[in-house]
This record gives structure tokens, sequence and C-alpha cells, in this order.
């Protein structure tokens, strides 16, 4: 029995469960995290003790205090490194990661991978969505809750989903109330869905004391709203709004646009049992299953580990919480559930390489999605298609999948400095990275 | 550590642990893009659209949402070099 | 369009020389169905580097063909054809050092020779018009009529100019002869029956054509940064180490190699390769090794430092044990033609090649001779059947 540890990715609330549950079996455990804190998505950190706190149920805050004491209490057994962004596992099955503290790329060679890289926010394309002042409505919820400061001016919240309340909620209490919420769906014709949604009391109350929120405010929430086009206009946006019949223009300085989430974007990595060095998901990178289960997913995922490395038996405990899980997620998914508009041709698909609808229309109709990356270049800038592959998906519904981009997995899955790159390995430069005990974390 | 970074040469006060992108947008500077006109902006705030990578003397290119910000850093637009910021 | 009696051509392999094959036999006249084991551009073409070169050629007919390859890159581009894709930009020989230099010096003499305008280069000369440049770079020869062609977008445009029959997610698994006749191929999905064949499947053609081990494969592996500026190349020209002529001279290969390249696309990114890696044939990227190309690639042209990698990936080249491509009729198999075993140049030889091959398959002479090529120099193993 080997004691390498076991590499978890991601220090949200999945990443913290899986390193807990590991430490806790007796495996040393190295988590990284790309941020200079612990967190996730769910639990961004205010930037220091005077940030204002962004308003939020009390059973996060609860979740994250155990799981930031348990971290405390692993001690030496979890070493934990911030401001290290995981770039992929190489030909040689080193598991890569960019120090970006010390600039330095290093390898490790884990027993196990634990990817608990989050979710990425869904937002379908319309013109001008890649105007300065368009954001999403989770990267704007990120930042609140690091400064405690709303964006300035007018916003407005836009897409589909529940976060769209959240995050409404959440400026209004930090003295910006939006505008408007716009929700594309019709939540109010799904009674079904609805009434499944029930079954997780904890959930439906915090969107109730949303709503109440917006409520208190006068920020109306208006369904089956879609958002058509973006134009900048000086300093302002105008944003152009489809409902049914009717079309209308908000004058905004923001507009958050959401359209839900989508899991396995982070990385593009998916699992291996029977390699060399088994690589698990955990959380909304693996399925997209809310905070609360988050945190079981990574435990659970934790125990498969432990079972595929004959380090333990995999314990069956979480499948309950996953289960409801699953369940709440899909009367959500039901809940919102609407086509967005079809985006005209000037619509702006690639950002990075700067591609449109009209371009992908040019090419063979009867290109695998291979040739649209390659020949078309989309998805092959520095995001790697973590937005623009999804909507490509949509507007080429009939592109063969099986004919991917690659059979090998890639790397780097984030762009990473060719000067730190070019030090990997160099004799010259070599530091040992497992022993590196002067975190200079937060 | 509070302080003040510069932006193409303006200067951008940020609080205690502020990534750049926080600053950038308290800053009220939206638009990160070099004079190319390719559109640059904070965007999804997890490191993951890359919308938001500009220039820092000393680091090259990074994400704004990712890298706290230190006092004095001297950063641009992505495209734009050392020599720009 | 195709009389009744114009023939039936497989081609196998989308690569660009399978892609250039099917263009040039449909504008004879004939039917064609390209046969491809997965998509368009899904081997070496779309693994690679795409230096229309003639500067990085050993002496003699590979040099010789490359003036050709490249005067028919411009003729096609001119045509409208290739049309935006073919980008000329000189291609700058670089050493460190005197035995590099004096390396050069012969090389040049060599270009000179076989008719290609070369410039010498002192050190100040190549720092004004690179700037930026390493400072161990101590001598190098400019090649200024070199270009550059992405392999993907080449393959795309011959299919979307010509539109053949285009069968992906096809391996063809063997031939399917009648005596000594090829008579079509056998894939997964059922045989397709042909009156020719011309066989360009990259280091693939190996078990079709039973020329026993002649083909080995040589994995290449290459970085892709981010954009240096919004678009154009970022750099005056093709960087090309000293050591890389070494590599296509034949040095000894048994450990990794690496030959620097440093390409400047007109997106305003840099391609970096790449190693020489023998015998080896998967298609994942090291560390390792991508570093050493990058320590390389930073020695010199230092500004690099400032740029990020997006993206690592290996080709596998497809090489031939004696140096030169295999284009021509197979020796034992009527109606059959091969072209393949480009090893690193079949970018730039590719659509001559691939225009060699469909005349060869229609039974007429190529406009350029290629008997030097011609698969008879070996023996016929087993053909797969
Ligand atoms: C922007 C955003 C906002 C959200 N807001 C809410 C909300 O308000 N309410 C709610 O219920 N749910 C919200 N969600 C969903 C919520 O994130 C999840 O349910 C929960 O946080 C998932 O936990 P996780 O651990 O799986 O992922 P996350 O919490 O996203 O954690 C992933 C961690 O991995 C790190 N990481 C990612 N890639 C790398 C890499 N390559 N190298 C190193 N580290 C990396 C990230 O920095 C992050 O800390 C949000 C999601 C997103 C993307
Ligand atoms: C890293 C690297 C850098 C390079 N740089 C340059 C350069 O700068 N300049 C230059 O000129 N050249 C360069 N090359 C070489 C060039 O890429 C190749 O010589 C060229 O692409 C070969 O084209 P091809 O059509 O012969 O083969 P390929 O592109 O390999 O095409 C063969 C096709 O056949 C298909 N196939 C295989 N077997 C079967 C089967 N049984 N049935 C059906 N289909 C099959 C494959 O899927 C593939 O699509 C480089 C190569 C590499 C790897
Ligand atoms: S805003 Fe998307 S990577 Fe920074």
């Amino acid at each position: 029995m080997s004691d390498a540890p076991v590499l978890v990715v991601g220090a949200g609330p999945a990443g913290l469960g899986a390193a807990l549950a590991l430490a806790q079996a007796g495996v040393p455990v190295v988590l990284t995290e790309q941020r200079d804190a612990i967190g996730g998505a769910i639990h961004r950190q205010p930037a220091s003790p005077q940030v204002p706190k962004v308003l939020r149920p009390a059973r996060h805050a609860r979740s994250f205090a155990m799981l930031a004491a348990g971290l405390a209490a692993a001690g030496g057994r979890i070493d934990l490194r911030t401001s290290t962004v995981f770039l992929g596992l190489d030909g040689a099955d080193n598991a890569l990661i960019d120090d970006r503290r010390r600039q330095r790329v290093e390898a490790l060679s884990p027993a196990g991978i634990i990817l608990a890289t989050g979710a990425v926010e869904k937002v379908h394309p319309f013109p001008g969505w890649e105007l300065p002042g368009v954001m999403t409505a989770g990267g704007a919820q990120v930042l609140l809750k690091e400064t405690g400061r709303a964006p300035d001016g007018p916003v407005l919240v836009a897409g589909s989903g529940p976060l769209l309340l959240a995050v409404a909620a959440q400026l209004a209490a930090a003295g910006n109330p939006p505008v408007a919420v716009l929700e594309r769906g019709r939540p109010w014709r799904r009674p079904t869905a609805l009434a499944a949604m029930l079954a997780s009391p904890a959930n439906v109350a915090e969107g109730v004391g949303y709503a109440a929120r917006l409520l208190r405010h006068g920020v109306p929430y208006v369904t089956g709203a879609a958002v058509t086009a973006v134009r900048t206009q000086g300093d302002d946006l105008d944003v152009m709004v489809r409902h049914g019949a009717a079309e209308r223009t908000y004058r905004v300085r923001h507009l958050l646009v959401h359209d839900g989430l989508r899991a396995g974007a982070s990385t593009g990595i998916t699992e291996t049992r029977d390699g060399p060095v088994p690589v698990l998901l955990a959380g909304d990178g693996r399925e997209i299953l809310g905070a609360d289960a988050a945190v079981a997913d990574g435990r659970r995922a934790a125990a498969e580990m432990l079972a595929l490395l004959g380090r333990g038996a995999a314990s069956a405990g979480d499948e309950q919480t996953l289960g409801a899980a699953r369940r709440f997620q899909a009367a959500l998914a039901r809940l919102c559930e609407a086509p967005p508009p079809s985006p005209p041709p000037e619509t702006l698909v690639c950002r990075c390489e700067g591609l449109r609808v009209a371009d992908l229309d040019h090419l063979r109709p009867d290109a695998s999605m291979r040739e649209l990356r390659l020949v078309g270049r989309f998805g092959m800038g520095p995001c790697q298609g973590r937005f623009c592959g999804a909507s490509v998906a949509a507007l080429r519904p009939d592109a063969d999948p099986s004919l991917k981009a690659s059979a090998v997995p890639r790397w780097p899955v984030r762009p990473v400095s060719l000067a730190s790159l070019a030090g990997f390995g160099d004799p010259a430069a070599r530091t040992n990275p497992r022993i590196h005990q002067d975190t200079e974390d937060r | 550590m509070t302080g003040t970074f510069f932006w193409q040469g303006r200067r951008v006060p940020f609080g205690e642990g502020q990534t750049l992108a926080a600053a950038l947008l308290a800053a009220g500077l939206r638009d990160l893009g070099g004079p190319d006109g390719r559109p640059a902006r904070i965007f999804c705030g997890i490191g993951a659209c890359q919308a938001c990578a500009v220039t820092v003397e000393g680091l090259g290119v990074v994400e704004a949402c990712l890298t706290p910000a230190v006092d004095g850093m001297r950063l641009g637009p992505a495209m734009t070099g050392d020599d720009h910021v | 369009m195709h009389s009744r009696s114009s023939p039936h051509v497989v081609v196998v392999g989308a690569g660009i020389v399978g892609a250039a094959a099917a263009f040039f036999l449909e504008a004879a006249g004939a039917r064609v169905t390209l046969v491809e084991a997965e998509a368009p551009a899904a081997g070496a073409t779309g693994a690679s580097d795409g230096a229309v070169s003639v500067a990085s050629k050993r002496p003699g007919p590979m040099m010789a063909l490359a003036l050709e390859a490249r005067a028919f890159y411009r003729e096609l581009a001119a045509r409208g054809v290739l049309e935006g894709l073919f980008h000329p930009r000189s291609t700058f020989l670089l050493a460190r050092g005197d035995e590099e230099a004096s390396l050069l010096e012969r090389h040049g003499a060599d270009l000179a020779a076989a008719g290609e305008r070369v410039v010498a280069r002192s050190a100040v000369d190549l720092r004004r018009l690179l700037p930026g440049l390493g400072a161990s770079v101590t001598a190098g020869i400019e090649v200024p009529d070199d270009g550059h062609a992405i392999g993907y977008e080449i393959t795309a445009r011959f299919l979307a100019r010509s539109r053949p029959a285009l069968r992906r997610a096809t391996p063809v698994r063997a031939l399917k002869l009648r005596g000594d006749r090829v008579a079509g191929v056998v894939t997964a999905q059922g045989e397709i029956a042909a009156d020719r064949v011309i066989v360009a499947a990259g280091i693939g053609s190996a078990v079709l054509i039973g020329l026993g081990d002649v083909l080995v494969p040589r994995k290449g592996q290459m970085a892709v940064t981010d954009r240096a500026q919004p678009s154009g190349p970022a750099i005056g020209g093709h960087l090309m180490a000293a050591t890389y002529l070494a590599a296509k001279r034949g040095i000894s290969l048994d450990k990794p190699h690496i030959g620097l390249v440093i390409d400047p696309l007109v997106t305003g990114q840099f391609l970096i390769g790449g190693s020489r890696e023998e015998n080896r044939s998967d298609r994942r990227t090291d560390a390792a090794t991508i570093a050493a190309i990058l320590r390389e690639a930073l020695d010199f042209y230092p500004p690099l430092a400032g740029r990020r990698v997006i993206r690592t990936f290996a080709g596998i080249r497809t090489a031939c044990r004696d140096g030169l491509p295999i284009v021509g009729p197979h020796p034992a198999v009527d109606g059959l033609v091969v072209a393949t075993g480009f090893e690193g140049d079949g970018i730039c030889l590719g659509p001559l090649m691939g225009a060699c091959a469909a005349r060869l398959a229609l039974g007429e002479a190529p406009a350029t001779d290629v008997s030097v090529l011609s698969p008879r120099r070996f023996a016929v193993r087993e053909v797969a059947q």
C-alpha cells in the first residue's frame, strides 16, 4: 500500500468534503485551489473581515464553518495549496499544477485524483452578450461576496433558473435592487414541478426568502421574458427584451445573465477508474446537485477512491442525500424549462476567436463536432470551449459528437504561463513540491 | 493589503484581499479590451471564460478574477505586452 | 459532369494528401469516394505545423520536390482554389555558435545550388529584422520565398471545392482484390467497390499496402500560445533552429529529439515545436518534453516569456525508412496507388503529391516526376485483403 497522497482539486464544498473524508481515513491529501482562499462558488469568502456579509441562508454559513473547522483540525494530513491551478494529467501520468505564487509548474504523482472544480454557468448567446457590462449572474454574485459591494447603477438580471432570484435578492440586500428579474421560463405554469420541490423544504424556504426580499424592494419578477439583443449606449446598455408578443428596452449599466449550470465543462476531463491514476469527479463538476449535496458528493467520491485504492470500503451513506438532491434539481430544471430565442447570424458565439453564428453557417452542413472545432475554430481559444462548446452543439444538433476534437486527454486545461511551464523539470530550478510547508495561505 | 495598482497608467485603489477584477469593476473599468476591439471584460468570475485576461508586469497574462491585487502592480490589456501596461 | 464510363476511385484517408487527390480526381472527371477512419484531418494533417518550406529540406529530391510543391501552392492560391490560405513569409534558419553557423553555410549553398533565394544574415541584421531575438543566436540565413499553410484548412478547402462522397468514421480494414487488380475496399460497414484505389492513410497505410515495416511512426509534440497581437504574424518570419536541419538530415534519433521551430501564425499566436520521437504513435503530450521545447524557444526568442500556452498536441509523422515519401503505383496490385510517408513535409508536399497520385490513379503521367518515390523500391510482402 503506497502512501502517495490523493490529489483533490477545488476547495469548494465538494473538494473540502472529499479532502476531509480522505484525511479522516488516514490518507494524505494535497488540496489545490486556484483562488487564494477556500470556499468555492457558494462560499466565496469576503476579501477582508470589514466586508459586509452577503445575504445567504444560515445553513450555508454553518456548513462552511464546519468544513473550515474540519480543515483546520486535519492539520498536516491535508496539504492545502491555494493560488494553484490544476492543469491536467499529462502523457506521463503527471498531475500538473501551476503554482501562481511561485510561478512554477510542478508535477505530483498522486495515487488518485478527485476533481471538484465546480460547475460553469450556461449562457445562451444573443447579439451583444460579449459587451463590457454584461456579466454572468454567478460571476457578479461571487464578486459581490468578495467585496460586499453591488455593481453601481441600474442592473438587470435575466436568463433562467433559481440563481437569478438569489442574485437579485443579494443585490437588493446589498443596496442596489435590480430593475427587474427576467425569467425566460414560466414556472407558475409547471405545478407538478413546483409540487415536487416541496420535498426539499430548506431550498423552498431559501427561495421564498429571496422572493420576499424582492417583493419588499418592489423588484418585478417577469416570467416568459427573454433578452434578444444588447447594445451599448454611452456608458449604459440598451437591453432589448421580448415578452410574449411585446418588445421593450431596458436602459441599464449592467446586465447579469445566467441560463443554468453545466457540469463537466470546467476541466473537460472524464472519470477513469482503471488507469494508473484513477480520476473521479465530485460535486457540481460531476452532476448539478447543488451546494448542500456537493459536500455529500465529495464524501461519496472519497469513499469510492478509498475503495479503488484498496484503502477502505465504499460507503453508501450519502446516497439518500444525493438522490433527494437529484430529484429536486430535476424538478427545478422542469420548472424553468424554456428554449432560448435562436440567435441571429451576427451573434458572437466564440468570444475568444471572434466567431459568429454566420461563421458556423458557412461550415459544411455534415461537419462533425471535430471539424466544427478544428476547421471552424470554435472553442480553440483560451477558454477552450467552456462557453461556446454548448452553443455550437445547440446550433448544430446533428453534428456527430462521437467525432470529438481529440481522443486523447488534453492539457493544459487552463492557459498557463509559457515561462512557468518552461521551468518544469528544469534541474536549474528544482524544488521539492511535496514538502512545501511555508504556505502563505490566509 | 490595501493599496493602488495601475491600469494603463491609471490609478486603481483596492481593498484588502481583493482581486484585480473586483477592484477594476469598483473603479468603473469594465472594458479590458485592447486596441483591437476584441471584447474583454470580467464575465464569469471563476477563471473559466478567460475574458478577463490582463497583462501584469512581471507576471505575464493572468485572469483578473483569480489574481489578488498587489500594491504598485502595473497592468493593461492582455494582448499588448509588458511595454504597454 | 461524370460520364457513365468515368472511373470510380476510392481514396483511403482524408488528410491533406487524400483530400487533394480527391479534388484533382474530380477535376479530371472521376467519381470519388473518400473513406476516412475518423474525420477529415484527423491524422497528422490536423496536428502539425504548416511550414511550406524549401529552406528545411535535405538537398536532393526532397529539396527539388519542395520547390515544385511550394510553387504549386502559389499557383493554386492564384487560381482561387487555395485563395487566402497560403501565407508567404520568410524562414530564418538560426545558428547558435560556429559549428551550427557552418552547417547553415553549407545548407545555404545547397539551397542556392537548387535555385532558391538565400540571404546570409549577421547577428546584427537578425536583431533588426527580428526584434527580441535571443542573445545566443549568432548568425542565420533568411529564405524569403517560403510560406505557411494550415493543414486542416487546406483539407477543408479541397473538400469544399470538390464535394466527393465523404464517408466519415469508416476505417478501411483491407483492400478487395480480384486477381492482381484492386476491386475496392473492405470497411467495418461493408465493402465499397472501386475501379481504382488510392491509399493516402498516413501511418494507417502500413497495414494496407503490404510493404513490410518500411513505415515508422514518429511522434511530434507542439505547443500553441495565446495571441501576442490581434492578428497577423507577430514576428517577421518562421524561426527554425539549425539543429532542426540536423534532425532532418537524419541524425540518430534514438532518444526524443527536439528541432525547434517557432511559427508566428496569422492569428497573432505562436506555434512552437517540436519533438521527433521514434516509434511512438500515441498522441499524448508530456510536460517534460513540452517544457524542453519551450526552454529552447525562450532561448531563441525570449519575449515568448510573456505568452501563455493554451494548448499542446501531438501528431504522428509517417516516416519511411529510407527518408523519402512513397508515391506511385503499387508494385504488385494493379489500380492501386500509394501516397504516404511524408514525415514532416506533408503539408508542404501534400497538394502536389495528391495531384500526382490522382494522375497516376487515372493511368496518366503526373506533371512532376515522382518516379524516385515509387513503392517499387521495396519488396512486396502481403497486401491486406
Ligand atoms: C458562479 C457561480 C455561482 C453560484 N452561486 C450559487 C448560489 O448562490 N447558490 C447555490 O445554491 N448555488 C450556487 N452555485 C452552484 C454552487 O456552486 C454549487 O452548488 C456548489 O458550490 C458546488 O460546489 P462544488 O464544490 O462542486 O464547486 P465549487 O463551489 O464551484 O468549487 C469549485 C472550486 O474549484 C476551484 N477550481 C476550479 N477549477 C480549478 C482548477 N483548474 N484548479 C484549481 N482549482 C480549481 C474553484 O476556484 C472553486 O473554488 C453557483 C455556481 C457558480 C458557478
Ligand atoms: C508535429 C508535426 C509537425 C509537422 N510540421 C510540418 C510542417 O511544418 N510542414 C510540413 O510540410 N509538414 C509538417 N508535418 C507533416 C505533415 O503533417 C504530414 O506529413 C501530413 O499531414 C501527412 O498528410 P497525409 O494526408 O499523408 O496523412 P494524415 O494527415 O495522417 O492523413 C491520413 C488519414 O487517413 C486516415 N486513416 C488512417 N488509416 C485509415 C484506414 N485504415 N481507413 C480509413 N482512413 C484511415 C486517418 O484518420 C487520417 O485522417 C508535421 C507533422 C507533425 C506531426
Ligand atoms: S471573468 Fe471569466 S475567467 Fe475571469
